[in-house]
């Protein structure tokens, strides 16, 4: 979800006079249709090499996670590799019986820990010992991981998939002649899902937290960061789920998600590369026309109340310090977006950033000092962030101070002329040296597709950045840089053991 | 286009339900796609010619964007670090260009580059150090004159050094906060050993004995014409970028003695199971393996096929045993880490719940025993030598990736051809040679087992494994009164 922040950065501004060319010249590379159920392709042609990236994006994310379920929309793109009833099995209808068997014992399992202190331990061991033999027994009819199998004999690469806060994405490339696999496979996917493997998985996405999470202080900073910050919106859930969340979760909740959430309308393609449109029609409506259309999903209607007061969270941790400050802000279709852009552009720009010149170079007080404009997705109201690494020695309460320092600098002396067109000339040449990469030009078309309704936002957003004005700067930091919608996150080093125990 | 197929598809389910090519309900299986063979690749054209001051330059027009970009890619690296002053690459390498050049201070780089969203950078790594340099093609002249004056006459400004230093303190602060990193590093530095630079590591004390001299000193001695090779590529016309080199660069006529090669690797196995005990974490991470060999030996392709099954993506076998059916771990995976110029590495690594660190250590030390006692099956063979031969082509899908190669292949000294000999033996490979190969140079029982976490919550303790157990210390030696100037 970084990642995706990262790049939403980067893709800001040409100056008015190369956009519009620009913008011409592309368009005439660019196809886009609409099946009749209601799924959107975009396709840039590239003809310089004989390869194809395709990337399908999915309007669904961790926000989208029903309660007491966090963790579900990744689970499901974990599930989304185990194939369908004709890959990944060895005889389906024989291994269908197994799962439905699989989720009775399961179904048990769940109605006895539901009795809480009640429950019977001899028949909760009895019921684990059952359903893992009947796990067991339906793993024998899996061909096991057939389904990227298939994809990395056919020479793709890249294959991989991201759940974030806002949307699921699912990406690779393929050799330009074996466009049509795609084609097969992906519809497939969504067609005919087999979720085999599911407890085994759960374990899978189980250890992905423990990694990405509960192993980094930096994964565990986060989580607390949001947590704390937001008091209503499900921002406030983490992406890889609470740890009992996920070790409850069950096949008929990624049925569920799968079905209320994966429908052709809420999902946009993106491809570039080495293909002609007419073959892209062509396979599209052979293979994805037989998604049946299905009525979008509501977005999320909980709106974050307005917060007054700062809110702190300390999280304790034996490693060197981190600092996150946090400010809320509008969500991406606001008209101040873009400010937020510059902003961020003049906090953090490499080296002539002001967090690096006064943090990291003058002061020296820390190793590393970032914004990003929008966290952690953009979809709803969220956050502008800074993070910072203390260098060693120096503490978090004085990069706090610094920063506070900058900020309250940035709403008495107005930007200037220099550092607001350094900004934006940067934001343009990011978005240029990302054109000849297929498969960043697939995400980011369909990025821009699914968030604001039209590709083409990727360089007219580019006209909003080239808009915003010193006075704008200004404004935005003076309304939305406040104490009181500020969250500050830090690691504090644990208590001495005896301490401890008095607690 | 919305229109169309709106309309398209009622109309086929009604009043063309008996036409000539009614819509399939279902796809048709993956197996019965046929596929067209691809265009034949596409190499670009590279020229290639040495300055009369020795430097070799390489020049690749690509004129699909508006940018020009290029790298100076030099004969040093941290290998040749004193062992009183490890760090002394790394900060050279940093500080050539954050340290300013005789006419402009690092601030002023800082502002003028961005100012054109142009950039130069340098840094020094193990076998090679470089220097690069990118901007629209409007600003060629603006990032050629700076890249020439950060390769040519960094001036090393001590505030810089200062800088570097603190930041590397703070690196060095931290090293032990990321068990990922933790245990890659102790796994390369007990494989490799310490009685060789291949296994050092930075510390405070030889951070402090670090001076401005000696930054000076290790440039001089790797930074001219003769040990660097130039590369550049983007939109340019080729004959003009040849004036302007010519231009920037005929008068710099530095000399030195040739660079002699790397230091050998002298490590001996060092088997046994080495500890670090890391409490703030909720998994273990791990690595195992021993050293591997370098990428012209005549088993290389067979031992990258030993691998690639072993370890290599969703299909290998570590990945489908120990993630798919144990659910033991979210990342398991293998690798013939050959090098060009020293041996490399044959690893595994992966991470677990605590609770199931041994089972998982004993289930992947399992496979590497049975990849080498009996033969992989056909499927397995087919599919890494599919997977090879058909995703080949993405080794040419951008011109840099051509240019970068060849690069390579010129420094560590390999034939231009190199990667399709290769690719020729690999497809080669039988069942009966990868075995073999897994014989020769797959060593069980030379193992060197790496972990880091909790032993408190191992389930089984590590002894299990049958292998001596051997703790290793993290802590950080502290930092001593620095006999270093430059600050």
């Amino acid at each position: 979800m970084r990642r995706r922040v990262c790049a939403l950065l980067l893709l800001i501004s040409l100056p008015l006079c190369l956009r519009a060319q620009d913008l011409q010249e592309f368009e005439k590379r660019v196809t886009e249709f609409t099946l009749g159920n209601g799924l959107h392709f975009i396709l840039l042609e590239r003809h310089q090499a004989p390869v194809v990236s395709f990337h399908t994006c999915v309007n669904a994310g961790s926000v989208d996670d029903p309660k007491g379920k966090t963790g579900l929309a990744h689970m499901f793109e974990h599930m989304a590799f185990k194939g369908t009833d004709k890959i990944g099995t060895r005889n389906y209808p024989e291994e269908k019986k197994a799962l439905e068997a699989v989720e009775r014992i399961y179904d048990q399992l769940e109605a006895e820990q539901a009795r809480g202190p009640r429950a019977d331990p001899g028949k909760l061991a009895a019921l684990e010992a059952e359903a893992a033999s009947a796990v067991e027994k339906a793993a024998t009819y899996v061909d096991p991981n057939a389904y990227p199998r298939i994809i990395e004999e056919n020479g793709g690469v890249g294959l991989n998939a991201e759940t974030g806060v806002d949307s699921t994405n699912y990406y690779y490339s393929l050799p330009a002649n074996r466009v049509e696999l795609w084609f097969l496979l992906e519809s497939e996917r969504f067609l005919h899902p087999v979720f085999r493997e599911f407890y085994k998985e759960r374990d899978v996405v189980r250890m992905e937290r423990r990694n990405r999470v509960e192993s980094d202080p930096e994964g565990k900073l986060t989580e607390m960061l949001l947590a704390t910050s937001f008091a209503a919106h499900p921002y406030r859930e983490p992406t890889a789920g609470w740890a009992s969340d996920i070790e409850h979760l069950r096949v008929e909740d990624a049925r569920a998600f799968f079905a209320q959430y994966y429908v052709p309308a809420n999902m946009t393609i993106g491809i570039a590369g080495d293909v002609r449109p007419a073959e892209v029609k062509r396979l599209a409506d052979q293979y994805f026309s037989l998604l049946p259309s299905k009525p979008l999903p509501h977005p999320i209607f909980t709106v974050e109340p307005r917060q007054e007061g700062e809110k702190r969270v300390a999280v304790e941790t034996p490693s060197q310090p981190f600092l996150a400050i946090a400010y809320k802000r509008p969500n991406q279709i606001e008209k101040d977006d873009p400010v937020f852009d510059v902003i961020s552009g003049i906090l953090d720009a490499g080296r002539t950033g002001l967090l690096y010149q006064q943090l990291v170079r003058d002061q020296r007080i820390a190793l590393s000092a970032e914004s990003e404009a929008t966290f952690p997705a953009g979809r709803y109201p969220n956050l502008f962030l800074i993070w910072i690494a203390p260098s060693s020695g120096h503490t978090v309460e004085e990069n706090e101070a610094a920063v506070y320092a900058i900020v309250e600098r940035l709403k008495t002396r107005k930007v200037d002329a220099q550092t607001l067109a350094r900004v934006k000339t940067k934001l343009r040449a990011s978005l240029i040296r990302q054109l000849d990469s297929n498969e960043g030009m697939a995400s980011e078309l369909a990025f821009y597709y699914a968030n604001y309704g039209n590709w083409r936002k990727l360089f007219t957003g580019l006209d909003e950045i080239g808009r915003v004005t010193a006075d704008d700067v200004e404004r935005v930091i003076r309304e939305y840089f406040t104490a009181s919608t500020r969250t500050v996150a830090f690691t504090v080093p644990p208590p001495a053991p005896s301490e401890g125990a008095s607690q | 286009m919305r229109l169309r197929r709106l309309l398209l598809v009622p109309l086929a389910a009604t009043l063309f339900a008996q036409g000539p090519a009614p819509r399939k309900a279902e796809a048709p299986s993956y197996q019965e796609l046929k596929f067209p063979p691809l265009p034949p690749l596409k190499i670009p054209r590279i020229e290639t010619y040495t300055m009369t001051n020795g430097m070799r330059v390489y020049l690749l027009e690509d004129h699909e964007l508006p940018l020009v970009s290029g790298l100076a890619l030099v004969r040093t690296g941290n290998l040749f670090d004193p062992p009183e002053k490890v760090g002394l690459a790394a900060m050279t390498g940093a500080v050539m260009r954050t340290g300013g050049t005789r006419t402009k201070t690092g601030d002023q780089l800082d502002t003028e580059l961005d100012d054109i969203a142009a950039s130069v950078e340098s840094s020094i790594g193990e076998t090679s150090g470089e220097v690069s340099f990118s901007a629209l093609r409007e600003n060629t002249a603006e990032v050629l004159a700076a890249f020439h004056d950060v390769l040519t006459g960094p001036e090393f400004r001590p505030e810089k050094i200062g800088l570097a230093k603190v930041q590397m303190r703070s690196e060095i602060a931290r090293r032990n906060d990321d068990a990922e990193a933790v245990a890659e590093r102790e796994f390369v530095d007990s494989v490799y050993g310490k009685d060789t630079p291949y296994g050092w590591q930075v510390e405070y004390a030889t951070l402090g004995r670090i001076s401005r001299d000696d930054l000076v000193a290790f440039y001089r001695r790797y930074f001219f014409p003769a040990n660097i090779l130039l590369a550049v590529y983007g939109d340019f016309s080729t004959a003009e970028m040849k004036t302007r080199l010519e231009g920037l660069f005929h008068t710099w006529t530095d000399r030195q003695p040739p660079v002699p090669p790397f230091p050998p690797v002298l490590a001996k196995p060092n088997p046994g199971v080495f500890l670090a005990e890391k409490e703030d974490i909720n998994q273990t991470v791990f690595y195992m393996g021993h050293l591997g060999g370098l990428l012209r030996d005549h088993d290389d392709p067979a031992l990258e096929v030993m691998a690639d099954i072993l370890g290599g993506g969703f299909s290998s076998r570590l990945f489908k045993r120990i993630r798919t059916s144990l659910g033991y771990a979210y990342s398991i995976g293998a690798d013939w880490d050959a090098a060009y110029d020293h041996p490399g590495l044959f690893e595994i690594s992966g991470s677990t719940k605590p609770g199931n660190t041994t089972d998982a250590i004993a289930a992947a030390r399992q496979e590497v025993e049975r990849i080498r006692t009996s033969e992989v099956t056909g499927a397995e063979l087919e599919t890494a030598s599919e997977t090879a031969v058909n995703s080949f082509v993405f080794h040419f899908d951008t011109p840099t990736k051509t240019l970068a190669r060849l690069l390579r292949y010129e420094y560590y000294g390999y034939p231009k051809d190199f990667i399709f000999q290769f690719q020729k033996s690999l497809a080669e490979v039988t069942r009966a040679d990868v075995l073999r190969a897994a014989q020769a140079r797959v060593h069980p029982a030379e193992m060197t087992i790496v972990a880091v976490g909790n032993p408190r919550e191992f389930g089984k303790p590590l002894t299990a494994l049958g292998l001596p157990v051997h703790p290793i210390d993290l802590a950080i030696p502290p930092p001593q009164a620095a006999a270093g100037a430059g600050e």
